[in-house]
Parts: C-alpha cells; structure tokens; sequence
C-alpha cells in the first residue's frame, strides 16, 4: 500500500474538542462522562455518557448556515474544520479534496425525530429538512458543500468496520491520483435510540471509569463525537506520522501476526463479549494501550485510536492507560516509546481490522 | 396566543432562526430574500409547518407565493382558510 501522511487532526468529544483537548485528556486520562436521560416504556433511564460539543464551529461558519444541519453533521462539519486548520489547510483551493465519512449508526436523533413525526401526525407533514439530515450522507454531504471540496464524497457504515473501511478507500483514491488529499473521517452520536439499545443490551449503566483491559468485565459507556484526519500522500512536509497499511478481513482458524516492533493500540471499549476477543487475539507479552476510556463506546471509536496513535508518533511517548490496573490480558500495559503502532479492532464473531502507523523519519 | 405571534414562534423555532426573537419580526416584513432572508428551502418546511400547526394545506403556488409574503399576509391567509 502506499504511504499516507497525516496532515491534520480534528476532533470533538466527551474529552473536549480539538488537539490540544485530546492531547490533555490523553495525558491526563481524564474525560468528562455526562449523565443523560432516555426515555422507555418502563420510565425515564437514567444513563452515563460521553457527549461532544460543536459550539467552536462558529469559528469557521456564521451561525445562520448552520440552522439547518443537525448535532450529528455539527460534529462532522467541526472536526472537518478543525482537521483542516490542523494541517494548514484552511482557504487553500479543495478543488481536488475528497472525504469519506465513517459512521456505525447515523444521525440516529434526527432519524427516529423524523419517523417519530410521521408515526404521530402523518407523512404528509414529515419535515423535509429532517428528511434531509436523516440519510446517512447528510454529514459527508454537508462538509463537501460548506468546504467546497470538489472530490468526490463517500459514506461508509458498517457498524464497527466502518472506519477501518473508510480508510481503504482514502488510501485508495490516494493511490490512484483521485484527490490529492482526503478528509477522513468518523462520526457517531449519542441518542434516545442509542441510549436505549445500550440499556437493553448491557443493562442498568453505571457511572465508573470504562475498563477496557479488564476483559471480562463490562464496563462500556456510550460516547459521540467526531474524530478527522487530513491525508495526503506521503511526501517531505510535516506530518503526524506515516499510515502505511490497513488489513480488514475475517478470522476463522488462523492467527493475526502483528509487526514486531508494533505497540498495538486496542480498541476494546468494555463490551465485555469483544474484551474476550481481544484477550483470545493479542499474543503474550506484546505491548498494549487502549483510550476508549477517553472518548467513549461508538463505532467512530477507531477514528479518535488513529488521532491518538498520531499524537503518541509525533512525540514519540506512549501516553498512560487509564484503567491498566484491572488488566487481564497478557499483553503489558505500560507507557513507553513507541515508532510504530498497530491499531487493532475486532468486532463481530471474527471481524478484524488492523491499521499500522509509523513515526515520520526525520532527515 | 393569536395566528400572528404563533406564527412568528413557529417561525424562530421550527426553521431555527437562533439571532431572531419573536418580538423581533416587523409583521410586514418580507419573509424571503431581504427581511427574514428564508429560502426556497424554508418554503417547502414552511407549507408542512402551517399544515402541522393550523391543519390547512397549501396546494396551490400562486396561493402560497401571497400568503408567504410576510407574517401578516400568512396570518391573514389562514385566518380566511380557518373561516371557510
């Protein structure tokens, strides 16, 4: 696969919004969990979880463009923004720019607002701007439109997969001279919906840290947020790091090999049925680190282990794990320096996903 | 609260114009282009609005293209459609 180099980074979630918030809460292994309420037939739920906010996108957009976009593309638009400020890219022509979004679940808000309305007074009275923000290519649609960004615009959901996949196909428009640089991208969010799911799968939540290493144990909270990387080709400018592959596939009966010299970088989010994957896949004695502590359980997760993995290549420091002490795995969980991470994400029966970035070298 | 006032809250909320109050809307003001600057967009939400609120449709364009002049033309509208 070619090389790609990240250029830039935006995000927003529960930890804050921008880098310098996801470098800080990274290094401090600290994020802000809210507490929401979901409605049930059984009566309010009352649940913890990781919210975004995206009041910093009146920086880069007037209020009034903005009234029809939903907290769902908020989120996208701001960390499309961000990331693209992030790498000096801001005002420069987009003429050959693409962006490909991932997300697990849509903009499950505005979806259920929207069918809601046309179980309770008919279709004839649906809103066709929740209509408009209901598919799931209202966020991908709504970056293109607002940058100006004239390559071409992908969603891509596939629940869990759904970044890792999104990236295959960045790298690919790279390598073939599609776009000279891709906004990619994840957004998930936080809704009654997804609220509600959680309490009937995971039952009653509790307002403790995620434990993401203690894998027999649930622990997931729910999160949202947006999590951009701006990708160019690999060339001599500054970058983050280098992406140099991005394996997807099936295990059935034989085992992921990972690079050496690879910290990998799990994405276990406390979903107690993926933490017995994730123990059964990682080989003994490798190096481990895991910050879905920081940003919360979504399908968008992947994106924001990517910036985290930028951020820890840059410097070339392993930030802490937060809840490394209730590790069951055999892998050591223990800061370190690192020139190369392998982010690893399983989903499914046997899904796996494994994206391996390296330090930039320096001349 | 009267057809007027209803309407101008309808306005604010439902197509979130978030620098506007209510008290805010001159009733004579043009509510596309120059005054509230809505679009073609607003339109369209805006016929569902009126049918969602008061209960009439708006099938005829003509119909519409005077009734959406202002707030006040739109409350009059529908004042003589609630009439009939």
């Amino acid at each position: 696969m070619m090389r790609i180099a990240v250029k830039g980074i935006g995000v927003t979630g529960g930890f804050g919004c921008g880098v310098a918030d996801l470098a800080a809460a990274l290094k401090g292994g600290i994020s802000r969990v809210s507490e929401i309420t979901v409605p049930s037939a059984q009566g309010p739920l009352q649940m913890p979880a990781f919210r975004a906010e995206t009041e910093r996108l009146d920086e880069f957009v007037p209020k009034r463009a903005l009234r029809r976009i939903d907290h769902y593309s908020k989120m996208g638009l701001l960390g499309a923004y961000l990331a693209l400020a992030d790498g000096g890219m801001l005002g420069s022509d987009l003429s050959r720019l693409g962006v490909v979004v991932a997300s697990g679940y849509g903009a499950t808000a505005t979806t259920f607002a929207f069918l809601d309305s046309i179980i309770g007074d008919g279709d004839i009275c649906a809103s066709p701007t929740h209509f408009a923000n209901s598919v799931h290519n209202s966020a991908a649609a709504n970056i293109s439109i607002m940058l100006g960004a004239k390559g071409p615009s992908l969603t891509v959901s596939q629940f869990d997969m759904s970044v890792p996949s999104a990236l295959v196909s960045a790298s690919q428009w790279l390598a073939e001279g599609r776009v000279d640089a891709v906004l990619f991208g994840a957004i998930d969010e936080v809704s009654d919906l997804i609220g509600y799911l959680q309490h009937r799968q995971r039952g009653p939540q509790r307002a403790c840290p995620i434990s993401p290493l203690s894998t027999g144990e649930e622990s997931s909270i729910i999160g949202e947020g947006a999590a951009f990387l701006l990708l160019t080709r690999k060339d001599d400018s500054l970058a983050y790091c280098t992406i140099e592959t991005v394996d997807t596939g099936s295990l059935y009966q034989e085992e992921l090999s990972f690079p050496d010299d690879a910290l990998l970088l799990l994405g276990a989010d406390g979903r107690r049925e993926l933490g017995a994957r994730y123990r059964a896949t990682v080989p003994g004695h490798s190096r481990v680190a895991c910050y879905t502590s920081i940003y919360g359980s979504m399908p968008a997760a992947a994106a924001f282990d990517l910036a985290a993995a930028a951020l820890i290549l840059q410097n070339g420091r392993v930030y802490p794990i937060p809840g490394a002490a209730g590790c069951d795995m055999d892998g050591i969980p223990v800061p370190l320096e690192t020139t190369r991470i392998c982010a690893l994400k399983l989903a499914g029966i046997n899904e796996y996903a494994a994206v391996t970035l390296s330090r930039l070298q320096l001349p | 609260m009267d057809i007027k006032n209803k309407l101008k809250k309808i306005l604010v909320e439902d197509l979130n114009l978030e620098e506007l109050t209510p008290e805010q809307i001159d009733d004579n003001a043009p509510l596309f282009g120059e005054g509230l600057g809505l679009d073609s967009l607003d339109a369209v939400e805006l016929v569902v609005l009126v049918q969602k609120h008061f209960g009439i449709e708006i099938k005829d364009m003509e119909e519409g293209r005077t009734a959406f002049q202002s707030v006040n033309a739109l409350a009059a509208y529908i004042e003589g459609r609630l009439a009939q």
